[in-house]
């Protein structure tokens, strides 16, 4: 099919808008994460900083908005997070590869069962796995008086990682079923022919065939734990993580701390994706060299093993990374000529914000009110709020405590 | 056991210590974790909320108060129904299906792009950048609207600031931001099904259609969405069982006023401590979830083994 240019046209700007939408909030999240402001946003730009990055400040009023650095809640957070991934990681993996091997040996009339079964804790939605287990497990704490199962039953780290790994196996099991897909019997049947026994065939064909799985089944779990929220914040009890802790400071109020360790994240991701891109990427080419080179050993032919002079080619990586330099330094010389980077900047817009401070309280004190005002006088009486508070049924809707 | 489960005899297939590893492992996840809890939660929620000491007592009976309570509110309440919980529940339901449409309807185009027109690499490239966002923690995807949409946010800051309003427009007390961000949360789900279907439709099929004289339209109705039905059905599953259960994303960017069906399980059961209640929410809430897929499988007639791959 070939549109026509017009659709195309349509089509360029329909994509366009799309990652806009994807992308934009990021990229803006991303930008405010450096103003100095203690509200995250561009337009009244005040700073340019690294404050959000490091300690945070104490605003002109005596709040304290904590950086990533000086944030012990986030760091305990992240502690507790990384555990439960580790968790997470070591029970789901095991689980998920022992249930797709499973699937290729139970009977093909108990297979669409056994297929549901598994893959069903996927479509519950996340809240109920989490509250189901910690209502199971309060009653099995319950039950057992004091002592270590009571002690297990009520840690929260320990109910999260059983929680988790209730729907993670699952992910894990379905990158195990498309790996097996591509698995020949033929290889097993061989090394039972010559003599090996069952668990051996386990260890010596099975596993390192699936070990590319294994790999990313547990990349994946650790992710998907560690981003977690909806079930967690039932099963964590009185313990944080660090989607928790971010769910709970959100609520609070935002603040550009949250978009530094949004920027944070985001640059882990693209470093990781980056990484794993490059290093399959060689894999492949050293793959396809040693393919080439024993061709080329097979080969009686000389024709094949005349040497190529290669041609100095610039990649088209490092272009974008010194177009990127070359803005970033630009952007730098601007911001620091302006005099909008710095002690000097940031001590200015706190003068300025004080004075204004100042300003308001002032204005406050000379409106105070009169006495005749504060006892009473024409305000503040029953008309003034449209008699809501004569309103019998007021709080009868409100559905009580029960 | 062996020859009624498995095709062959299992630990002579498998060996001792192996079978008894895959055993242990598959019963502890189908009995441990996902059927036993799911059972005791079912059980709590027919029980009435007794403080942990008085369970087993004469307090501690059967009962269907919580349910009951869904419908016709508290028994003090003078309204027929309770409509503050039915409300919440009915729009929680209807957002997310418009939100599923929404989600079919932006994403259906893309991936047709990007699975039969772009050049390889170019697809390469956009499948990549669609990824990157799906790592980023649905909280903080939610923040960076929140930064956007708030009442000071940059949205209304560009706007005020340009002179196209003299106030600002309230995103977030209207759930302008909540709907955005529902789209947003799980736009890429519906996205990676949709383009794995069109993109195993041998490209002659289109071809043939437009020789024969259809119309874009028509071949699209009528070969593409055809063909492409089982990844529909999957992204949409996934897409509205998500956004029923979403938690995170109406926690940050829903107005103080209204509230999001997980809200209120999380309400019942953190805030007001009444876990039997919250119990009972949920399984109405799964109930939901299961009628659904049973719904799309049943309309569109696939199995569900084609709904999650």
């Amino acid at each position: 099919m070939r549109p026509s240019y017009f659709i195309n046209f349509m089509m360029g700007i329909y994509i366009f808008i799309f990652f806009a939408y994807l992308f934009g909030p990021l990229i803006i999240m991303s930008i405010t994460a450096f103003n100095s402001a203690e509200f995250p946003s561009i337009t009244p730009w005040e700073c340019f900083s690294f404050r959000w990055f490091n300690e945070g400040k104490i605003a002109y009023d005596g709040q304290h908005l904590a950086g990533l650095l000086s944030d012990w809640r986030l760091h305990d957070g992240i502690i507790s997070s990384l555990i439960i991934g580790a968790g997470v990681v070591t029970l789901s993996v095991p689980i998920g590869m022992a249930a797709a091997i499973v699937l290729t040996q139970v009977r093909s009339q108990l297979r669409d069962i056994y297929y549901s079964i598994s893959i069903m804790p996927v479509l519950f939605p996340g809240v109920i796995i989490g509250i189901s287990t910690v209502v199971l497990w309060d009653r099995i704490a319950g039950l057992g008086g004091e002592g270590f199962i009571a002690d297990i039953g009520r840690n929260g780290i320990f109910l999260t990682i059983l929680a988790q790994t209730c729907f993670i196996s699952t992910y894990c099991f379905l990158i195990f079923v498309a790996r097996l897909q591509r698995f020949d019997q033929t290889q097993e049947e061989a090394a039972l022919d010559l003599g090996a026994s069952q668990t051996q065939v386990f260890f010596k064909i099975l596993v390192p065939y699936l070990s590319p799985a294994i790999a990313s089944a547990a990349v994946i779990a650790f992710l998907f734990s560690f981003e977690n929220y909806n079930t967690t914040v039932f099963s964590i009890l009185s313990d944080q993580t660090l989607t928790t802790v971010i769910a709970s400071k959100v609520r609070l109020g935002i603040s550009p701390a949250l978009s530094a360790l949004a920027l944070t994240i985001i640059a882990l991701t693209i470093i990781a994706a980056v990484t794993y891109e490059v290093l399959r990427r060689r894999a492949e080419k050293r793959y396809a060299e040693s393919q080439e080179k024993f061709v080329k050993e097979k080969a009686a032919d000389n024709r094949i093993n005349k040497k190529y002079k290669a041609g100095f080619k610039i990649p088209k990586g490092i272009t974008a990374i010194l177009l990127i330099v070359v803005f970033a330094t630009y952007g730098a010389t601007q911001i620091v000529k302006n005099d909008l980077y710095g002690q000097s900047c940031i001590d200015a817009a706190d003068k300025e914000k004080k004075s204004k401070f100042l300003e308001q309280l002032q204005t406050l004190e000379s409106n105070e009110l009169t006495d005749e005002e504060l006892s009473g006088g024409s305000l503040g009486g029953n008309q003034d709020y449209g008699d809501i508070f004569g309103d019998p049924s007021l709080f009868q809707d409100f559905g009580g405590f029960d | 056991m062996n020859n009624f489960l498995f095709t062959q005899p299992f630990f002579k297939k498998n060996g001792k210590a192996v079978a008894i590893y895959f055993l242990v492992a598959i019963i502890f996840w189908f009995v441990f974790l996902v059927i036993i809890p799911q059972f005791y939660m079912l059980d709590l929620s027919f029980r009435t909320n007794v403080p942990p000491l008085a369970r087993g007592g004469p307090e501690d009976y059967y009962t269907f108060e919580h349910y009951s309570h869904f419908i016709f509110g508290s028994k003090t309440a003078t309204d027929a129904f309770n409509f503050v919980d039915l409300g919440v529940f009915g729009r929680t339901i209807f957002v997310s299906m418009l939100v599923t449409i929404a989600n079919l309807l932006f994403c259906y185009p893309i991936a047709f792009y990007i699975a039969k027109i772009a050049n390889p690499s170019t697809a390469r490239l956009l499948i990549v950048s669609l990824i990157i966002p799906f790592w980023i923690n649905e909280l903080l995807r939610s923040f960076a609207l929140r930064i956007l949409f708030a009442n000071e946010g940059v949205i209304n800051n560009f706007l005020t600031g340009v002179g196209i309003l003299d106030q600002g427009i309230l995103f977030i007390t209207y759930d302008i931001g909540l709907y955005t961000g529902l789209i947003y949360a799980y736009i890429l789900l519906m996205m990676f099904p949709l383009y794995n279907a069109i993109e195993s439709l041998d490209i002659n099929q289109i071809e043939a259609a437009k020789d024969l004289g259809s119309s874009s339209f028509r071949t699209h109705w009528r070969i593409v969405i055809p063909h492409a039905k089982p990844g529909i059905v999957s992204g949409c599953t996934m897409v509205f069982m998500l956004t029923v259960g979403a938690l995170a994303t109406p926690v940050v960017l829903s107005s103080p006023n209204t509230l999001w069906f997980p809200q209120l399980i999380y309400q019942w059961f953190n805030m007001n401590d009444n876990w039997s209640r919250g119990s009972a929410y949920s399984i109405i809430l799964l109930i939901v979830s299961v009628i659904f897929v049973l719904t799309m499988m049943r309309i569109f007639k696939v199995r569900i083994g084609e709904i999650i791959k």
